[in-house]
Formats: structure tokens, sequence, C-alpha cells
């Protein structure tokens, strides 16, 4: 596998191909970067992490490669910072429960957004692992030609615990 | 592709229609279905028509067929006791190195979060680390969670592990239990329906939810028996175009069953066996992706009028189903379809048709965007 | 009503997650929908939780959210006369 590009995001810093490019949070980071998808707002943090990561690292990428391209993310919690938050609005005493939040109780869905904004028609995959495992991801990845043909694969570590411990650990690789 | 050849060699489906597969199958084709209105059930305020595990008799047969499964919890109970009766069924030895374990879910062990926010029990990878522990397999397992459609993704993960020659075995295990979690947020989404769903059909308003385990096993390398079931094609595409709502083209699906049938003749399949959930936008944005794929002459058939919807469980039961029905040379009715209600008039039916074919191609689609199919075909013809 | 309205407004802005727009920026009028606010299917959903929850009312079926929700001011005509709290 060749690396392309590689975005590293956590709460103080946002490394893109080695540089530091911001020491924002992710909402600082959109309105430095970003600004132009108010849909941003309505995400969850997980799939804000993710989508401002493939934002930066898809810069100058071109929509014919896009669009063949894959996605395949993986992340020890899930979407455990969600569901979390739509545990809150089922309460016995407090039955509410929030079809806006209830769709981002699936960590797949950042997979989703990062494909609507960029058009993006290969595969869309989410594993779950035990804790980040480098060697297990690109692995896993690699193996993923042996039944498809993407262009690239835009994947790595997008994982959300709370405000302060986050961290996008992502790359585009080419067979 | 690849020249390794990948079968399937053991499986089993638990659910609430019966505890291997040859009796889900049964009560299939005798067209029962646990499928009923609940009232009350986890504390939900409004009613709701899904097929439940009655929980007494669950955990007595869970209690009485596992020993020594220490602090388990029902969804990984459940697990164990399906890939146990696969494993026996093949004799796998699953403690080896050459075995991987996959887990496909939605939501795992979710319904403990009611009690306690940060219950390390609902980090869906310890679940998968507790199911392969106690087969004494110390590889680390794989977690696929990929919405609606992990059933069939966790079967292309295991594909790919054995293509690669990483391992010979793999035990693709997909489960979900329901709880108020899941079901509230069905409710809220005003996706289900109060009575029983009716894919395809014109009059279908909702889907209905289900709980149900099921497990394959597959191998790489030659297959040690006749009537074995090898793998042909799989497939995985975005549809890009909005995270609760399937594409009004059906670019996803549609892709995924070109790439299929770049590898398999439409002549060869008896029948695609679709997600038809039975709301108005799946059904129908599955039948556009079926017509562009040049598809509406073959049969098509969808289970969820048996089991609901079962979340991480439908990719992998409906695919064992899908295969017993070509060993017994039929397609398995649609139940609950009466008339068709979707754009274009696919080969649907209510009734139990035959066929001849020694291939079928399964597919899903789901929240995320996400579409995924696959094909395998019973050797000995091919 | 004008009460009403600029409180839906404010409830809108909060549920929905419209950053950055404050209630002189909708239009009471304007369509909430398509090309409006740009609102879609699940806002369409929280919308139904709003009612319910700020005002006790109970939309049993959900298309009838269609003509509702065409504009903050049909929501207030909405919840006037069938409010509940």
């Amino acid at each position: 596998m060749i690396t392309l590009a590689h975005i590293r995001i956590t709460p103080s810093e946002t490394w893109l191909n080695g540089k530091v490019v911001s020491n924002s949070n992710i909402n600082g980071i959109y309105r430095e970067f970003i600004g132009d998808y108010p849909k941003f707002f309505k995400m969850d943090s997980l799939c804000k992490l993710g989508f401002i990561a493939a934002e930066l690292i898809l810069k100058g990428q071109t929509p014919e490669l896009k669009e063949n391209a894959s996605i395949i993310l993986f992340n020890r919690n899930g979407s455990l910072i969600t569901d979390r938050n739509y545990q809150m609005t089922i309460a016995d005493d407090h039955f509410f429960p929030s079809p806006a939040l209830f769709v981002y109780t699936l960590a797949n869905i950042v997979t989703g957004e990062i494909a609507i904004r960029h058009k993006i028609y290969g595969e869309s995959s989410f594993y779950v692992l035990p804790h980040q495992d480098d060697e297990m991801i690109n692995d896993v990845v690699n193996k993923a030609y042996l039944t498809s043909n993407p262009s690239f694969i835009l994947t790595g570590w997008v994982d959300y615990d709370d405000d302060d411990n986050y961290v996008a650990d992502i790359k585009l690789v080419t067979k | 592709m690849e020249g390794v050849m990948i079968t399937k060699i053991a499986d089993n489906i638990i659910s609430p229609l019966g505890c291997t597969s040859e009796e889900n199958f049964k009560a299939v084709l005798s067209g029962e279905t646990e499928l009923k209105k609940h009232e009350g059930t986890f504390g939900l305020p409004e009613p709701f028509c899904a097929s439940l595990f009655n929980r007494d008799d669950i955990n007595k047969q869970l209690d009485y067929e596992l020993r020594s499964v220490g602090n388990l919890t029902f969804f990984e109970k459940l697990c164990v006791l399906s890939a146990k009766r696969a494993i026996e069924e093949c004799n796998l030895s699953p403690r080896e190195t050459n075995v991987i374990f996959i887990l496909s879910t939605t939501k795992g062990n979710v319904e403990f979060l009611e009690h306690n926010l940060s219950d390390q029990r609902c980090y869906l990878a310890e679940s998968a680390i507790k199911i392969a522990k106690y087969f004494g397999n110390n590889n680390s397992p794989l977690v696929v969670s990929n919405a609606c459609i992990s059933g069939v993704c966790a079967q292309i993960t295991a594909i790919r592990e054995l293509l690669s020659g990483k391992y010979r075995y793999a035990v693709v295990i997909g489960g979900d239990v329901l709880s108020k979690f899941i079901v509230s947020g069905f409710q809220s989404f005003k996706a289900l329906s109060p009575e029983q769903c009716k894919p395809y059909d014109k009059d279908r308003i909702g889907l209905n939810l289900g709980e149900a385990v099921g497990t394959m096993i597959f191998k790489a390398g030659k297959p040690s028996n006749e009537g074995y079931w090898r793998y042909v094609a799989c497939s995985i595409h975005n549809d890009a175009n909005h995270i609760s709502g399937p594409s009004r083209t059906g670019e996803g699906s549609f892709r995924v069953l070109s790439d299929i049938l770049k590898n398999i003749g439409i002549d060869e399949i008896g029948f695609v066996n679709v997600h038809g959930t039975s709301t108005a936008y799946n059904d129908e944005m599955e039948s556009i992706a079926l017509h562009r794929a040049n598809l509406d002459n073959v049969p098509i058939n969808g289970l969820k009028g048996y089991y609901g919807h079962t979340l991480g469980a439908a990719g992998i039961i409906e695919t064992i189903l899908s295969m017993k029905a070509i060993e017994n040379g039929v397609i398995l009715p649609t139940k609950g379809f009466g008339t068709i209600g979707t754009s274009y008039n696919v080969n649907i039916s209510n009734q139990v048709r035959k066929t001849d074919k020694s291939a079928f191609v399964k597919i899903l689609s789901g929240f995320g965007g996400s579409n995924a199919g696959i094909s395998y075909q019973k050797g000995g013809k091919a | 009503m004008e009460n009403l309205i600029l409180q839906l407004k404010n409830q809108i802005i909060e549920v929905l997650n419209l950053e950055d727009m404050t209630a002189e920026d909708i239009d009471a009028e304007a369509p909430l929908f398509g090309d409006g606010l740009g609102l879609d299917s699940i806002d369409a959903l929280e919308l139904i939780v709003l009612l319910e929850r700020e005002y006790g009312i109970k939309l049993s079926n959900p298309a009838e959210g269609k003509q509702i929700f065409k504009s903050i001011s049909s929501i207030a005509y909405f919840v006037s006369k069938n409010r509940k709290k």
C-alpha cells in the first residue's frame, strides 16, 4: 500500500502530512477551513470528527477518483457517545426519543456523511476493535483489494470518547 | 478473481421460529411467524409488532446447553449457542490459530446503558472477545458494525480473510436483541408497522423488528464433500445520498448488483433475496435497482414477513435460508406480499415456487446509505 | 401569536442545530423545507417530537406534518389551536 496523505486530529492539534495546520477544536477547524456545509452542525461528534478529517485530507482529489473510492474506518467506541445522549431522551419519566440522535447511534453513519459530501460511491465499511491496532487496520484494508478495486481508500481510526479525548488518524492509500 | 475456493461448511439459526437452520427453514416454508403485537414490553409506552424470543424459554435453553458461560450477557449467550451448534456440525477446532471469529451486530449490549451510561459491556469489541474466548480462540476478532448491511459485510470480511490465506476458517456470527433503545428509535422514525409487514405490497406502511442470531462457518480450500456452497462474488457500495433515506435511483444497490452480475450469469440465478423491509422507500428503491440491473424477470423474495428486520442477524439468516431453499429446489414465499406496490413490476410472489437453479444473490441496504450483496452457488454442477 | 412565533423560532434553532442562525434570520412565512431553511426528513421527525414535548401535541400520522410544517407561521397557528400545555 502507498500512503498518499495523512491527517491526525486531536483536541489540541491537527497535523496534515506531518505539519501542524491548526490548534482549534472540531468546530473551530470547521470554521477555519470549511464553513459552507450547515449540515455539519446536525452531525454527532463522531461524524463531525470524521467529516473534518475527510474534508482536509481529500482536498485536491478529483471527483472521478472520489467516485470510485472506498471508506473503511475503525474505532473502539462505536457510536457510544451518541448512544448515551439518545438513552437520555428515553428515560421513563421523560420519554421523548429523538430521531435526530437515534440516526447517529450507528458508527457507520460517519462513512455515509463523508460519502454524501464527496460523492463517494465505493465501499463504505465500519469495524469496531478493542483498541487502535494499526497493523490490523492495514491488514483489513489491504484485503479489501481482494474483492474490490477502489481508486483509493480513505481509512484509519476515528474515535470519540468525550470532548477532551478524541482522535482521528486517517490516511489515503492506494495499492 | 482469486484462485482459492471459499465454501460454507456449517450454519445455524436461532430465532423465535427455531433453534436450528433446518427448523427455521421448515417453519418459513409452512408460513409461520412470531411477528405479533407487544404491549408494555421493554417499558415502552406505545405497542409495537415484533418477533421476540420468549425470554423464559430461551433462557432455560441457554442455561441447559451452555456450561461455564461466566459473565456472558443474553446477547452474547445467544451468539455463543449459535456458534457452538455450527462448530459442532463441522467438527471445527475453534481454538486453532487458523480460525478467526467475526461478529456482525448493530447494537450488541446497548440495553445496559439504561442503568449505567458507562457500562463496559456496551463496547462491541468486548462482546466479540468474550465470544471468541468462550471457544478458546485467541485471535483478535473483528466486529462489523455497518448498520443493516452488517450481516453481508461480515461474510465479505470473512471471504477476504480466507482469500488472503491468513486464516483457513472463519466463524461469522450475526445477531441483535431488541430493547427499549432500539424499538423506541425506530418508533421515533415512524418506520414501524403496527401490524405484520407487507414487503413490496401496495399497502405496506413500515417494517417490523425481530430478534435472531445466526452463524456461518467458511473454509478456504478444496471442499471435502459433495453439495457444498461456493462463494461467487460480493460487493459493497454507498448511495452518497442521505444518511437515513435510500437513494431515489437505487444507485448503491444497482452498483452492487452490477458488480455481482459481472461474475455470474442472470440465467444461473434462482432468485434474488432482497432486503424488503416493507418501508415505502426501501422496497421502491430496491425495485428500481433490480430494474436497472435487468433483473425484472428474475424471481425475488424477502423474508421480513417471517422474522421482521433482525438487524445484525438479517444478512446471515437470510443467506442461510436462501441456501436451504436452493437445496430444496424452491423459492421461499414473500410472506405479507399481496399486490405489487413498487414502480417496477418485479417478479415477487407469496407462493412457494420451484427452481432448478444452483445460485442466488442476497442484497441488503441500510442507514448510512450503505448497500451490500453477495452471491453463492451450489457446487457439483458449476 | 408574536410571542409564540418567537418561541418556536428559538426552539427550532435549538433542536435542529441551526448554528449561526438567530430568530431574526428566519422569516415566519418562508418555507421550512426545500429551498427555505433546507430542512430534511429527519428534521421533520424532530419537529414532531418538539410539538409533543413542548406543547403536548401528538401527531399520530406523520403525513399531517406536511401541512403543519410549511412555515413557522403555520406551526404557530396549529400550536395555538391544539396545544395542551
